[in-house]
């Protein structure tokens, strides 16, 4: 049997779904979680309510780059196990390149001729050692996160205001250049017509938009994200 | 329950939730390939597998550590295991925990801001649950009726389009340090041609970098 054959047994889509199903149960948790805080301080319910829906909301567009991408990925590892990969850490690329890190391990291509069963299941070690990775981290370590947040911070909550926001400034101009820039150095012109389109249609709109229609705030993300899309596409048009 | 309390019991349900649930799912995750081996007796060698892990751990390992610490402050506890059990942390969770403590005026470190982006984070992971189970089952179908502009465009360019957008909401707020934010990535990017710096250097540097930029802004200012 071809080895795609097996990936794709129904089966391994149950085995798989566990994991998707401890993914779903643990943003259950939080939501309930978050639910019962709100309500013992009094917060307005509508706050966590507008809260998911912008989250449920903004997240179609990126969701949308994920279901495209995976696509891609099930041709390479089968249905179920893009699934389960995608639908927690771990992007198409990583995975790709943990699995063809078990067959290079044995000396056969990925896919290729000598890619049997026995290396497929290097592979498959490959992306569960490498998403353990992570999660082990993040599941015995983040409570020292906070503690050193709360020691950086030192309890000065204005500081930890502008804290957050400099790591994200620093988070996301890390995630623009790392796309605009590849090994060269050479500009990536199409990424980088996506990056700015984004960024000035998000600018535009929060300065002149949202001020007269409130609203469309909670919308502004998906819009710019359209916006930089469309600007990659248009990029690609005029250069071919 | 006043803030403080309501704090120190968030935390401690926080840790309850996530500690086991995102152990538990590195160890299910294992379940398919030991079915595999199991059911068609196509054990690999030991060495095999640890030399895999070798080669992957060579790639990613850094990022293990690096990633959560230079999140943590954008995520917060909830968040953190969220994000690193459900993925899609830079094009999703944070972009949408952001705009949320945005549009709702919530201060971070406060309760209010913790449930927010908590609730934030958890709509965009139903939305990618269902995206990725689409995916699984109707993907093909529907991948090979799109036109290729609008494949290629979402394939290419959704990712770009909203780290771009996210840091685009950013600069008008702190347009200074946005300077910082995007200068020091892309010197380092440029550079890393020339001499080995490692990826996950770059993103120490880019975060605390401007972090400590923020703190030499924050003292003048104060």
């Amino acid at each position: 049997m071809d080895y795609l054959q097996i990936s794709n047994q129904p089966i391994i889509w149950l085995l798989c779904g566990v994991t998707v199903l401890i993914a779903a149960l643990q943003a259950y948790f939080f939501i309930r979680l978050a639910r019962k805080t709100s309500a013992s301080v009094s917060l307005d319910p509508a706050i966590p309510k507008k809260a998911f829906r912008i989250g449920l909301i903004t997240a179609i567009g990126p969701a949308l780059g994920v279901f495209i991408v995976m696509v891609g990925l099930m041709a390479a590892i089968g249905s179920p196990m893009s699934w389960l990969r995608l639908s927690i850490i771990g992007a198409a690329a990583t995975e790709l390149a943990a699995a063809t890190n078990g067959a290079t391990a044995a000396g056969v291509t990925f896919g290729g001729e000598g890619y049997t069963l026995m290396i497929l299941a290097v592979s498959w070690f490959a992306m569960a050692l490498n998403g353990a990775g992570w999660l082990v981290s993040t599941g015995l370590f983040t409570p020292l996160l906070e503690d050193l947040r709360a020691k950086v911070s030192g309890g000065d909550i204005k500081w930890l205001g502008v804290m957050s926001a400099a790591c994200s400034i620093g988070i996301f101009g890390y995630l623009n250049a790392n796309s605009m820039i590849a090994k060269g150095p050479h500009i990536n012109m199409g990424v980088t017509s996506a990056v700015l389109g984004g960024a000035i249609g998000m600018m535009l709109l929060g300065k002149f938009v949202v001020p007269k229609y409130p609203r469309l705030a909670e919308y502004s993300l998906g819009i710019a994200m359209i916006i930089g899309i469309l600007a990659g596409i248009i990029h690609d048009t005029i250069a071919v | 329950m006043n803030e403080k309390q309501a704090m120190d019991s968030w935390k401690k349900s926080c840790i309850k939730i996530g500690t086991p649930t995102n152990l538990l799912a590195a160890a299910t995750a294992f379940i398919p390939v030991i079915y595999l081996c199991v059911t068609y007796d196509c054990w690999p060698s030991f060495s095999l597998v640890f030399q895999a892990w070798l080669l992957t751990v060579i790639s990613f390992g850094a990022f293990y550590i690096v990633e959560p610490l230079s999140y943590y402050a954008s995520l917060g506890m909830s968040g953190t295991y969220l994000s690193f059990l459900s993925g899609n942390i830079g094009n999703m969770r944070v972009p949408c925990a952001a705009l949320a403590l945005d549009v709702t005026d919530s201060q971070p470190g406060t309760i209010q801001a913790e449930v927010v982006s908590t609730m934030a984070i958890c709509g965009s992971i139903v939305t990618n649950l269902i995206a990725t189970t689409l995916a699984a089952f109707i993907g093909t179908a529907i991948v090979s009726v799109l036109p290729v502009m609008i494949k290629t465009g979402l394939q290419t360019y959704a990712s770009a389009a909203i780290f771009g957008a996210t840091f685009g909401n950013f600069a008008l707020k702190q347009p200074k340090l946005a300077i910082f934010g995007l200068g020091i990535p892309l010197i380092c990017k440029v550079m890393q041609s020339y001499v080995g710096i490692q990826a996950w250097l770059i993103i120490v540097l880019s975060v605390f970098g401007t972090v400590g930029i923020a703190r030499l802004f924050y003292r003048k200012d104060a």
